[in-house]
Protein backbone atom coordinates (compact mmCIF):
# COMPACT_ATOMS: atom_id res chain seq x y z
CA UNK A 1 0.00 0.00 0.00
CA UNK A 2 1.65 3.28 -0.84
CA UNK A 3 1.79 6.06 1.49
CA UNK A 4 -1.18 7.87 -0.72
CA UNK A 5 -3.26 5.05 0.02
CA UNK A 6 -2.93 4.74 3.32
CA UNK A 7 -2.54 8.16 4.91
CA UNK A 8 -5.27 9.71 2.09
CA UNK A 9 -2.33 12.66 1.38
CA UNK A 10 -3.01 14.04 -2.08
CA UNK A 11 -5.89 14.28 -4.37
CA UNK A 12 -7.81 10.79 -4.87
CA UNK A 13 -10.80 10.48 -7.60
CA UNK A 14 -13.93 9.45 -5.22
CA UNK A 15 -16.30 8.57 -8.14
CA UNK A 16 -17.91 9.54 -11.43
CA UNK A 17 -21.54 10.23 -12.11
CA UNK A 18 -23.17 11.17 -15.77
CA UNK A 19 -25.29 13.51 -15.75
CA UNK A 20 -26.41 13.97 -19.64
CA UNK A 21 -23.46 15.25 -21.62
CA UNK A 22 -21.02 15.82 -19.28
CA UNK A 23 -19.80 14.17 -16.45
CA UNK A 24 -18.96 14.99 -12.64
CA UNK A 25 -16.71 13.36 -10.05
CA UNK A 26 -16.13 13.84 -6.64
CA UNK A 27 -12.72 14.56 -5.74
CA UNK A 28 -11.21 14.19 -1.97
CA UNK A 29 -8.71 16.70 -1.01
CA UNK A 30 -6.14 17.03 1.79
CA UNK A 31 -5.72 19.96 3.34
CA UNK A 32 -2.37 20.85 5.83
CA UNK A 33 -1.50 19.55 8.56
CA UNK A 34 1.27 22.61 6.91
CA UNK A 35 -0.76 25.01 5.72
CA UNK A 36 -1.27 28.58 6.52
CA UNK A 37 -5.08 28.92 6.93
CA UNK A 38 -5.17 26.01 9.48
CA UNK A 39 -3.41 28.00 12.39
CA UNK A 40 -1.30 25.62 13.13
CA UNK A 41 -1.14 21.88 12.35
CA UNK A 42 -4.57 21.13 11.40
CA UNK A 43 -5.33 18.60 8.28
CA UNK A 44 -8.30 18.48 6.92
CA UNK A 45 -9.59 15.70 4.83
CA UNK A 46 -12.58 17.19 2.70
CA UNK A 47 -14.54 15.79 -0.29
CA UNK A 48 -15.55 18.01 -2.90
CA UNK A 49 -18.10 17.98 -5.58
CA UNK A 50 -16.55 20.69 -7.91
CA UNK A 51 -15.93 23.92 -6.02
CA UNK A 52 -18.82 22.57 -2.91
CA UNK A 53 -17.86 20.69 0.05
CA UNK A 54 -19.67 17.28 0.68
CA UNK A 55 -17.80 16.28 3.60
CA UNK A 56 -15.46 17.29 5.73
CA UNK A 57 -13.05 15.52 8.67
CA UNK A 58 -10.62 17.01 10.42
CA UNK A 59 -7.75 15.09 11.53
CA UNK A 60 -6.26 16.20 14.56
CA UNK A 61 -3.01 14.98 16.95
CA UNK A 62 -0.05 16.67 15.39
CA UNK A 63 0.57 18.67 18.57
CA UNK A 64 -0.17 16.23 21.18
CA UNK A 65 1.45 16.55 23.99
CA UNK A 66 0.02 14.32 26.75
CA UNK A 67 0.04 17.37 29.18
CA UNK A 68 -2.93 15.29 30.96
CA UNK A 69 -0.47 12.63 31.64
CA UNK A 70 2.21 15.00 32.54
CA UNK A 71 -0.05 16.32 34.75
CA UNK A 72 -1.05 13.22 36.90
CA UNK A 73 2.42 13.23 37.19
CA UNK A 74 3.14 16.99 38.91
CA UNK A 75 1.93 18.46 42.30
CA UNK A 76 -0.92 20.56 41.74
CA UNK A 77 1.49 23.83 42.15
CA UNK A 78 4.12 22.52 39.67
CA UNK A 79 1.34 21.49 37.22
CA UNK A 80 0.78 25.19 36.81
CA UNK A 81 3.44 25.97 33.89
CA UNK A 82 1.14 23.24 31.80
CA UNK A 83 -2.29 24.85 31.37
CA UNK A 84 -0.97 28.06 29.56
CA UNK A 85 1.03 26.29 26.84
CA UNK A 86 -1.82 24.25 25.76
CA UNK A 87 -3.81 27.33 24.45
CA UNK A 88 -0.60 29.74 24.20
CA UNK A 89 -3.46 32.68 22.93
CA UNK A 90 -5.43 33.03 26.25
CA UNK A 91 -2.70 31.60 28.66
CA UNK A 92 -4.16 33.23 31.50
CA UNK A 93 -7.92 31.68 30.74
CA UNK A 94 -6.35 28.21 30.94
CA UNK A 95 -4.57 29.12 34.30
CA UNK A 96 -7.71 30.37 35.88
CA UNK A 97 -9.70 27.40 34.90
CA UNK A 98 -6.78 25.20 36.61
CA UNK A 99 -6.22 27.57 39.74
CA UNK A 100 -10.51 27.49 40.27
CA UNK A 101 -10.49 23.63 40.07
CA UNK A 102 -7.41 22.98 42.57
CA UNK A 103 -8.73 25.39 44.93
CA UNK A 104 -12.07 23.85 44.99
CA UNK A 105 -10.61 20.85 45.83
CA UNK A 106 -8.86 22.80 48.71
CA UNK A 107 -11.94 24.42 49.56
CA UNK A 108 -9.09 27.71 49.16
CA UNK A 109 -9.96 30.50 50.30
CA UNK A 110 -8.62 33.43 47.57
CA UNK A 111 -7.94 36.97 48.59
CA UNK A 112 -10.28 40.10 47.03
CA UNK A 113 -7.22 41.51 45.80
CA UNK A 114 -6.10 38.42 44.27
CA UNK A 115 -9.38 37.96 42.27
CA UNK A 116 -9.37 41.28 40.96
CA UNK A 117 -6.10 41.04 39.77
CA UNK A 118 -6.91 37.50 37.71
CA UNK A 119 -10.29 39.38 35.92
CA UNK A 120 -7.72 41.77 35.02
CA UNK A 121 -5.20 39.84 33.49
CA UNK A 122 -7.94 36.95 32.06
CA UNK A 123 -9.90 39.58 30.80
CA UNK A 124 -6.63 41.83 28.77
CA UNK A 125 -5.79 38.20 27.96
CA UNK A 126 -9.03 37.67 25.92
CA UNK A 127 -8.66 40.92 24.03
CA UNK A 128 -5.19 39.82 23.31
CA UNK A 129 -7.10 36.65 21.69
CA UNK A 130 -9.37 38.15 19.77
CA UNK A 131 -6.81 40.66 17.97
CA UNK A 132 -4.86 37.65 17.16
CA UNK A 133 -8.02 36.29 16.17
CA UNK A 134 -9.13 38.87 13.79
CA UNK A 135 -5.22 39.99 12.68
CA UNK A 136 -5.14 35.75 11.61
CA UNK A 137 -8.74 35.79 10.21
CA UNK A 138 -8.68 39.17 8.22
CA UNK A 139 -5.00 37.85 7.01
CA UNK A 140 -6.42 34.32 5.76
CA UNK A 141 -9.07 36.22 3.62
CA UNK A 142 -6.13 38.12 2.05
CA UNK A 143 -6.24 41.69 4.06
CA UNK A 144 -2.35 41.96 5.10
CA UNK A 145 -3.08 45.39 6.41
CA UNK A 146 -5.12 44.51 9.53
CA UNK A 147 -3.06 42.29 11.06
CA UNK A 148 -0.21 45.07 11.46
CA UNK A 149 -2.95 47.04 13.86
CA UNK A 150 -3.86 44.26 15.97
CA UNK A 151 -0.72 42.83 16.38
CA UNK A 152 0.59 46.75 17.60
CA UNK A 153 -2.09 46.58 20.21
CA UNK A 154 -1.33 42.89 21.11
CA UNK A 155 2.07 44.41 21.87
CA UNK A 156 0.92 46.37 24.06
CA UNK A 157 -1.22 43.77 26.21
CA UNK A 158 2.12 41.41 26.00
CA UNK A 159 4.22 43.93 27.54
CA UNK A 160 2.13 44.96 30.65
CA UNK A 161 1.94 40.39 30.97
CA UNK A 162 5.48 40.69 30.88
CA UNK A 163 5.44 43.66 33.87
CA UNK A 164 3.52 40.84 35.72
CA UNK A 165 5.17 37.66 35.14
CA UNK A 166 8.57 38.19 32.99
CA UNK A 167 7.18 36.84 30.30
CA UNK A 168 4.90 37.67 27.13
CA UNK A 169 3.67 33.80 26.84
CA UNK A 170 3.06 31.17 28.90
CA UNK A 171 3.17 33.36 32.26
CA UNK A 172 2.70 30.75 35.21
CA UNK A 173 1.70 33.62 37.44
CA UNK A 174 -1.41 32.48 38.98
CA UNK A 175 -0.91 29.83 41.96
CA UNK A 176 -3.10 27.60 43.58
CA UNK A 177 -4.49 30.26 46.12
CA UNK A 178 -3.83 33.53 44.70
CA UNK A 179 -0.74 34.82 42.96
CA UNK A 180 2.56 34.93 42.63
CA UNK A 181 3.00 37.65 43.92
CA UNK A 182 1.70 41.54 43.67
CA UNK A 183 1.65 43.58 40.42
CA UNK A 184 4.72 45.39 40.06
CA UNK A 185 4.62 49.08 40.72
CA UNK A 186 3.08 51.22 37.25
CA UNK A 187 1.25 48.41 36.14
CA UNK A 188 -2.38 50.11 36.96
CA UNK A 189 -1.25 53.25 35.26
CA UNK A 190 0.16 51.49 32.43
CA UNK A 191 -3.35 49.50 32.08
CA UNK A 192 -5.06 52.36 32.32
CA UNK A 193 -3.09 53.95 29.45
CA UNK A 194 -3.54 51.15 27.48
CA UNK A 195 -7.60 50.97 28.02
CA UNK A 196 -8.29 54.88 27.42
CA UNK A 197 -6.80 54.68 23.99
CA UNK A 198 -8.11 51.28 23.14
CA UNK A 199 -11.45 52.41 21.88
CA UNK A 200 -10.27 54.61 19.71
CA UNK A 201 -8.34 51.84 17.88
CA UNK A 202 -11.64 49.60 18.02
CA UNK A 203 -12.93 52.34 15.66
CA UNK A 204 -10.03 52.57 13.93
CA UNK A 205 -10.21 48.94 13.09
CA UNK A 206 -14.19 48.87 12.06
CA UNK A 207 -13.01 51.51 8.84
CA UNK A 208 -10.25 49.76 7.89
CA UNK A 209 -12.15 46.29 7.46
CA UNK A 210 -15.85 46.06 9.28
CA UNK A 211 -17.17 48.52 6.33
CA UNK A 212 -14.82 46.91 3.32
CA UNK A 213 -17.06 45.69 1.14
CA UNK A 214 -14.90 42.60 -0.01
CA UNK A 215 -14.64 41.30 3.61
CA UNK A 216 -18.37 41.82 3.63
CA UNK A 217 -18.65 39.75 0.88
CA UNK A 218 -16.43 37.23 1.64
CA UNK A 219 -18.14 36.51 5.52
CA UNK A 220 -21.68 37.41 5.35
CA UNK A 221 -23.93 34.42 4.60
CA UNK A 222 -21.19 32.25 4.81
CA UNK A 223 -20.93 28.97 6.89
CA UNK A 224 -24.20 29.70 8.82
CA UNK A 225 -24.57 27.21 12.15
CA UNK A 226 -28.05 27.11 13.51
CA UNK A 227 -27.95 27.58 17.16
CA UNK A 228 -29.28 23.72 17.16
CA UNK A 229 -27.36 22.19 15.39
CA UNK A 230 -24.74 24.53 16.91
CA UNK A 231 -25.69 23.14 20.58
CA UNK A 232 -26.11 19.33 19.29
CA UNK A 233 -22.18 19.64 18.36
CA UNK A 234 -21.46 21.45 21.76
CA UNK A 235 -20.11 24.76 20.27
CA UNK A 236 -19.17 27.40 23.31
CA UNK A 237 -17.73 30.66 23.42
CA UNK A 238 -18.51 33.46 20.95
CA UNK A 239 -19.27 31.50 18.10
CA UNK A 240 -22.27 29.96 19.82
CA UNK A 241 -23.55 33.79 20.66
CA UNK A 242 -23.01 34.29 16.96
CA UNK A 243 -25.71 31.59 16.15
CA UNK A 244 -28.53 33.33 18.78
CA UNK A 245 -27.49 31.25 22.42
CA UNK A 246 -26.82 33.75 25.06
CA UNK A 247 -24.22 31.49 27.21
CA UNK A 248 -21.31 32.78 28.92
CA UNK A 249 -20.08 31.22 31.59
CA UNK A 250 -19.11 34.15 33.32
CA UNK A 251 -23.29 34.51 33.51
CA UNK A 252 -24.39 31.17 33.82
CA UNK A 253 -22.06 30.11 36.65
CA UNK A 254 -19.85 33.42 37.85
CA UNK A 255 -16.38 32.31 39.22
CA UNK A 256 -13.36 34.95 40.75
CA UNK A 257 -16.30 37.36 41.42
CA UNK A 258 -17.52 38.33 37.51
CA UNK A 259 -20.66 38.48 39.58
CA UNK A 260 -19.42 42.05 40.36
CA UNK A 261 -19.02 43.66 37.42
CA UNK A 262 -21.22 44.74 35.02
CA UNK A 263 -20.81 43.70 31.28
CA UNK A 264 -22.92 42.46 28.32
CA UNK A 265 -23.33 39.40 26.71
CA UNK A 266 -23.21 40.34 22.96
CA UNK A 267 -25.17 37.90 20.74
CA UNK A 268 -26.65 37.72 16.99
CA UNK A 269 -28.78 35.81 15.43
CA UNK A 270 -27.21 35.22 12.10
CA UNK A 271 -25.01 32.75 12.64
CA UNK A 272 -22.80 32.97 9.70
CA UNK A 273 -19.03 33.85 9.32
CA UNK A 274 -19.70 37.93 9.65
CA UNK A 275 -21.59 37.55 12.88
CA UNK A 276 -18.72 35.59 14.53
CA UNK A 277 -16.34 38.06 13.24
CA UNK A 278 -18.25 41.09 15.34
CA UNK A 279 -18.75 39.02 18.48
CA UNK A 280 -15.19 39.00 19.54
CA UNK A 281 -15.22 42.91 17.87
CA UNK A 282 -17.99 43.17 20.87
CA UNK A 283 -16.37 41.31 23.33
CA UNK A 284 -13.44 43.43 23.10
CA UNK A 285 -15.82 46.23 24.22
CA UNK A 286 -16.96 44.09 26.86
CA UNK A 287 -13.67 43.51 28.04
CA UNK A 288 -12.19 46.61 28.41
CA UNK A 289 -15.74 48.01 30.58
CA UNK A 290 -14.54 44.81 32.90
CA UNK A 291 -11.24 45.59 32.94
CA UNK A 292 -11.91 49.26 34.23
CA UNK A 293 -14.34 48.41 37.04
CA UNK A 294 -11.60 45.60 38.04
CA UNK A 295 -9.10 48.48 38.18
CA UNK A 296 -11.75 50.62 39.75
CA UNK A 297 -12.01 48.23 42.64
CA UNK A 298 -8.65 47.24 43.42
CA UNK A 299 -7.52 47.70 46.96
CA UNK A 300 -4.36 46.80 48.50
CA UNK A 301 -4.50 43.39 50.75
CA UNK A 302 -3.17 40.09 50.46
CA UNK A 303 -2.82 38.22 47.08
CA UNK A 304 -2.20 34.76 48.62
CA UNK A 305 -4.25 32.35 50.83
CA UNK A 306 -2.64 32.99 54.26
CA UNK A 307 -3.22 29.49 54.88
CA UNK A 308 0.51 27.79 55.27
CA UNK A 309 -0.27 24.57 54.05
CA UNK A 310 -1.13 25.99 50.49
CA UNK A 311 1.20 29.00 50.24
CA UNK A 312 4.76 29.67 50.54
CA UNK A 313 5.42 31.89 53.97
CA UNK A 314 6.81 35.35 52.78
CA UNK A 315 10.91 35.09 52.82
CA UNK A 316 10.67 38.05 55.68
CA UNK A 317 9.23 34.94 58.32
CA UNK A 318 11.82 32.41 56.70
CA UNK A 319 14.48 34.38 58.60
CA UNK A 320 13.49 34.11 62.49
CA UNK A 321 10.35 31.35 62.33
CA UNK A 322 10.96 27.65 62.57
CA UNK A 323 7.55 26.81 62.04
CA UNK A 324 7.73 28.78 58.60
CA UNK A 325 10.76 27.16 57.89
CA UNK A 326 9.20 24.16 58.47
CA UNK A 327 5.60 24.68 56.03
CA UNK A 328 8.15 26.09 53.70
CA UNK A 329 9.91 22.67 52.97
CA UNK A 330 7.20 20.88 52.83
CA UNK A 331 5.43 22.44 50.22
CA UNK A 332 8.43 22.82 48.34
CA UNK A 333 9.46 19.43 48.52
CA UNK A 334 6.00 17.46 48.73
CA UNK A 335 3.51 19.61 48.01
CA UNK A 336 -0.31 20.02 49.57
CA UNK A 337 -2.97 17.11 49.60
CA UNK A 338 -6.54 17.88 49.15
CA UNK A 339 -8.21 15.52 50.20
CA UNK A 340 -10.14 13.31 48.26
CA UNK A 341 -12.43 13.91 45.34
CA UNK A 342 -13.22 15.89 42.56
CA UNK A 343 -13.88 19.26 41.36
CA UNK A 344 -14.83 21.22 37.95
CA UNK A 345 -15.22 24.61 37.44
CA UNK A 346 -16.70 25.98 34.02
CA UNK A 347 -14.60 28.94 32.67
CA UNK A 348 -15.46 30.87 29.72
CA UNK A 349 -11.82 31.02 27.81
CA UNK A 350 -11.90 33.03 24.66
CA UNK A 351 -12.48 29.96 23.15
CA UNK A 352 -15.57 28.33 24.58
CA UNK A 353 -16.06 26.65 27.78
CA UNK A 354 -13.19 25.74 29.33
CA UNK A 355 -12.66 23.40 32.39
CA UNK A 356 -10.50 21.16 34.24
CA UNK A 357 -12.11 18.28 36.18
CA UNK A 358 -9.19 16.96 38.84
CA UNK A 359 -9.48 13.81 40.72
CA UNK A 360 -7.86 13.73 44.01
CA UNK A 361 -6.51 10.39 45.34
CA UNK A 362 -5.76 12.40 48.68
CA UNK A 363 -2.21 12.63 47.15
CA UNK A 364 0.51 15.70 46.32
CA UNK A 365 -0.65 15.07 42.76
CA UNK A 366 -3.86 14.90 40.74
CA UNK A 367 -4.67 11.26 39.82
CA UNK A 368 -6.35 12.39 37.16
CA UNK A 369 -6.79 15.49 34.89
CA UNK A 370 -9.26 16.35 32.18
CA UNK A 371 -9.19 19.12 30.30
CA UNK A 372 -12.49 19.93 28.74
CA UNK A 373 -11.25 21.88 25.73
CA UNK A 374 -13.03 24.73 24.29
CA UNK A 375 -11.11 24.47 20.96
CA UNK A 376 -10.85 20.70 20.41
CA UNK A 377 -15.34 20.41 20.75
CA UNK A 378 -15.33 23.34 19.00
CA UNK A 379 -14.18 21.77 15.94
CA UNK A 380 -16.84 19.39 15.53
CA UNK A 381 -18.76 22.10 14.32
CA UNK A 382 -16.75 22.97 11.44
CA UNK A 383 -18.14 19.95 9.37
CA UNK A 384 -21.88 21.12 9.39
CA UNK A 385 -20.47 24.86 8.73
CA UNK A 386 -18.70 24.11 5.54
CA UNK A 387 -20.82 20.80 4.05
CA UNK A 388 -23.07 22.78 0.96
CA UNK A 389 -20.36 25.83 1.24
CA UNK A 390 -17.56 26.90 -1.46
CA UNK A 391 -14.02 25.14 -0.59
CA UNK A 392 -12.73 29.05 -0.27
CA UNK A 393 -15.06 29.51 2.05
CA UNK A 394 -13.62 26.60 4.42
CA UNK A 395 -10.88 29.42 4.84
CA UNK A 396 -13.39 31.75 6.13
CA UNK A 397 -15.36 28.77 8.04
CA UNK A 398 -12.23 27.82 10.48
CA UNK A 399 -10.67 31.52 11.06
CA UNK A 400 -14.43 32.32 12.44
CA UNK A 401 -14.21 29.17 14.86
CA UNK A 402 -10.62 30.45 15.86
CA UNK A 403 -9.66 27.18 16.66
CA UNK A 404 -6.14 27.22 18.35
CA UNK A 405 -4.25 23.76 17.60
CA UNK A 406 -2.36 23.49 21.18
CA UNK A 407 -5.58 23.70 22.85
CA UNK A 408 -7.28 21.05 20.30
CA UNK A 409 -4.55 18.56 20.48
CA UNK A 410 -3.76 19.27 24.25
CA UNK B 1 -17.07 13.39 28.48
CA UNK B 2 -14.06 11.54 29.88
CA UNK B 3 -12.46 8.32 31.30
CA UNK B 4 -10.72 7.46 34.23
CA UNK B 5 -8.91 4.13 35.37
CA UNK B 6 -8.58 3.62 38.90
CA UNK B 7 -6.50 1.10 38.63
CA UNK B 8 -3.90 2.78 41.17
CA UNK B 9 -6.51 4.96 43.06
CA UNK B 10 -6.45 3.69 46.92
CA UNK B 11 -8.61 1.22 48.43
CA UNK B 12 -10.65 1.05 45.33
CA UNK B 13 -13.61 -0.94 44.92
CA UNK B 14 -15.02 -2.39 41.52
CA UNK B 15 -14.38 -2.20 38.21
CA UNK B 16 -11.32 -0.97 36.40
CA UNK B 17 -12.72 1.94 34.37
CA UNK B 18 -15.35 4.51 34.50
CA UNK B 19 -16.64 6.96 31.63
CA UNK B 20 -17.97 10.23 32.53
CA UNK B 21 -20.37 12.91 31.11
CA UNK B 22 -20.94 16.51 32.23
CA UNK B 23 -24.26 17.36 30.97
CA UNK B 24 -25.36 20.91 31.27
CA UNK B 25 -29.07 21.61 30.74
CA UNK B 26 -29.17 25.25 29.20
CA UNK B 27 -33.00 25.54 30.54
CA UNK B 28 -32.31 25.51 33.47
CA UNK B 29 -28.87 26.14 34.13
CA UNK B 30 -28.62 22.89 36.08
CA UNK B 31 -25.24 20.67 35.52
CA UNK B 32 -25.13 16.61 35.92
CA UNK B 33 -22.40 14.17 36.10
CA UNK B 34 -22.95 11.17 34.22
CA UNK B 35 -21.15 7.89 35.64
CA UNK B 36 -21.17 4.58 34.26
CA UNK B 37 -18.08 1.87 35.69
CA UNK B 38 -16.71 -0.73 33.48
CA UNK B 39 -14.54 -3.13 33.34
CA UNK B 40 -11.22 -3.70 30.95
CA UNK B 41 -12.21 -4.84 27.86
CA UNK B 42 -16.25 -4.04 27.74
CA UNK B 43 -17.57 -1.35 25.25
CA UNK B 44 -20.03 0.97 26.25
CA UNK B 45 -22.73 1.96 24.21
CA UNK B 46 -22.26 5.25 21.75
CA UNK B 47 -23.90 8.80 22.71
CA UNK B 48 -23.22 10.21 19.36
CA UNK B 49 -26.84 9.33 18.14
CA UNK B 50 -27.88 11.72 21.22
CA UNK B 51 -25.41 14.35 21.20
CA UNK B 52 -23.34 14.65 18.14
CA UNK B 53 -20.72 16.47 20.61
CA UNK B 54 -20.19 13.30 22.00
CA UNK B 55 -17.87 12.09 18.77
CA UNK B 56 -14.72 13.99 19.33
CA UNK B 57 -14.65 12.90 23.16
CA UNK B 58 -15.83 9.49 22.33
CA UNK B 59 -13.08 8.80 19.82
CA UNK B 60 -10.14 10.32 22.67
CA UNK B 61 -11.61 7.79 25.46
CA UNK B 62 -11.23 5.16 23.07
CA UNK B 63 -7.54 6.31 22.02
CA UNK B 64 -6.13 6.69 25.48
CA UNK B 65 -8.19 4.44 27.37
CA UNK B 66 -9.04 1.72 24.97
CA UNK B 67 -12.50 2.02 25.63
CA UNK B 68 -14.70 1.11 22.54
CA UNK B 69 -17.91 2.62 21.98
CA UNK B 70 -20.81 0.45 19.98
CA UNK B 71 -22.13 2.19 17.20
CA UNK B 72 -20.15 5.41 17.15
CA UNK B 73 -20.15 5.94 13.41
CA UNK B 74 -16.69 6.80 13.00
CA UNK B 75 -14.32 5.19 15.66
CA UNK B 76 -10.96 5.85 14.83
CA UNK B 77 -7.94 7.04 17.21
CA UNK B 78 -7.73 10.86 17.39
CA UNK B 79 -4.66 12.04 18.77
CA UNK B 80 -1.87 9.45 19.38
CA UNK B 81 -0.31 8.24 15.85
CA UNK B 82 -1.38 5.66 13.62
CA UNK B 83 1.20 3.15 14.33
CA UNK B 84 1.35 3.75 18.39
CA UNK B 85 0.58 1.00 20.41
CA UNK B 86 -0.78 0.90 23.73
CA UNK B 87 -3.19 3.83 25.83
CA UNK B 88 -1.34 6.30 27.31
CA UNK B 89 -3.49 7.73 29.87
CA UNK B 90 -4.39 4.29 31.38
CA UNK B 91 -2.17 3.95 34.92
CA UNK B 92 0.07 0.74 33.91
CA UNK B 93 1.35 3.16 30.96
CA UNK B 94 4.57 4.21 31.99
CA UNK B 95 5.76 8.18 31.71
CA UNK B 96 8.28 8.81 28.79
CA UNK B 97 11.08 5.70 28.30
CA UNK B 98 8.68 3.71 25.81
CA UNK B 99 10.57 2.39 22.86
CA UNK B 100 8.74 3.58 19.63
CA UNK B 101 9.17 2.17 15.86
CA UNK B 102 8.11 4.95 13.62
CA UNK B 103 6.31 3.67 10.39
CA UNK B 104 9.76 4.85 8.50
CA UNK B 105 11.93 2.59 10.16
CA UNK B 106 12.74 5.23 12.69
CA UNK B 107 13.55 3.74 15.90
CA UNK B 108 14.01 5.73 18.83
CA UNK B 109 14.97 4.23 22.28
CA UNK B 110 14.79 6.85 25.08
CA UNK B 111 17.49 4.88 27.20
CA UNK B 112 19.50 4.92 24.54
CA UNK B 113 18.79 8.58 23.67
CA UNK B 114 19.81 9.55 27.37
CA UNK B 115 22.99 7.80 27.29
CA UNK B 116 23.98 9.50 24.25
CA UNK B 117 23.19 12.58 25.16
CA UNK B 118 25.57 12.58 28.31
CA UNK B 119 28.21 11.00 26.20
CA UNK B 120 27.97 7.44 28.20
CA UNK B 121 27.32 5.33 24.57
CA UNK B 122 25.98 6.29 20.82
CA UNK B 123 22.96 4.73 21.61
CA UNK B 124 20.90 3.25 18.70
CA UNK B 125 19.97 6.80 17.30
CA UNK B 126 24.01 7.01 16.53
CA UNK B 127 24.06 10.19 18.28
CA UNK B 128 26.65 11.07 20.58
CA UNK B 129 26.11 13.84 22.48
CA UNK B 130 28.15 16.95 21.88
CA UNK B 131 27.49 19.84 23.93
CA UNK B 132 27.35 17.54 27.28
CA UNK B 133 30.22 15.15 26.92
CA UNK B 134 32.99 16.52 29.18
CA UNK B 135 33.22 16.42 32.79
CA UNK B 136 29.93 14.36 33.27
CA UNK B 137 31.20 11.78 30.82
CA UNK B 138 34.77 11.44 32.32
CA UNK B 139 33.04 11.19 35.49
CA UNK B 140 31.35 8.23 34.32
CA UNK B 141 33.63 6.55 32.37
CA UNK B 142 36.25 6.71 35.06
CA UNK B 143 34.02 5.11 37.84
CA UNK B 144 32.92 2.48 35.48
CA UNK B 145 36.87 1.71 35.11
CA UNK B 146 37.55 1.74 38.91
CA UNK B 147 34.51 -0.31 39.37
CA UNK B 148 35.80 -3.39 37.28
CA UNK B 149 39.20 -2.92 38.29
CA UNK B 150 38.37 -2.72 42.16
CA UNK B 151 36.00 -6.10 41.33
CA UNK B 152 38.74 -7.69 39.47
CA UNK B 153 41.61 -7.29 42.24
CA UNK B 154 39.22 -8.41 45.04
Amino acid sequence: MSTLERTGYGIQELGRERHGDFETKLMRINVGPQHPSTHGVLRLVVDLDGERIVRLTPQVGYLHSGFEKTMEHRTYQQAVTYPNRMDYAHGFGHELAYVLSAEQLLDAQVPVRAQRVRVILTELNRIASHLLFMGTGILDMGALTLFFYTMREREAILDLFEMVSGVRMNYGYFRVGGLYQDLPEGFEAKARAFLDGFPKMLDQYSTLFAKNPIYLDRTHGVGIIPADVALAHGLTGPSLRASGVALDQRKAAPYSGYEDYTFEVPTSDAGDGHARFSMRMLEMEQSVKIVRQALDRLEPGPVKDPDRRISLPPRSELEHSMEAVIFHFKLVTEGFHPPRGESYVATESARGELGYHLVSDGGSMPYRVKIRVPSLVNLQSLEPACVGGLFADMVVNIASLDPVLGDVDK
Amino acid sequence: MFAIDWLTYPQHRGPRFSVSYHLHALASNERCLLRAHLDDEVALATVTDLWPAAGFMEREVYDLFGIAFEGHPDLRKLVTPEDFEGHPLRKDYPLGESPTLFNDGRFLDPAAFRAGMIGASSGRTGWVGGARRGVVSEVIVATDAAGAEGGGEA
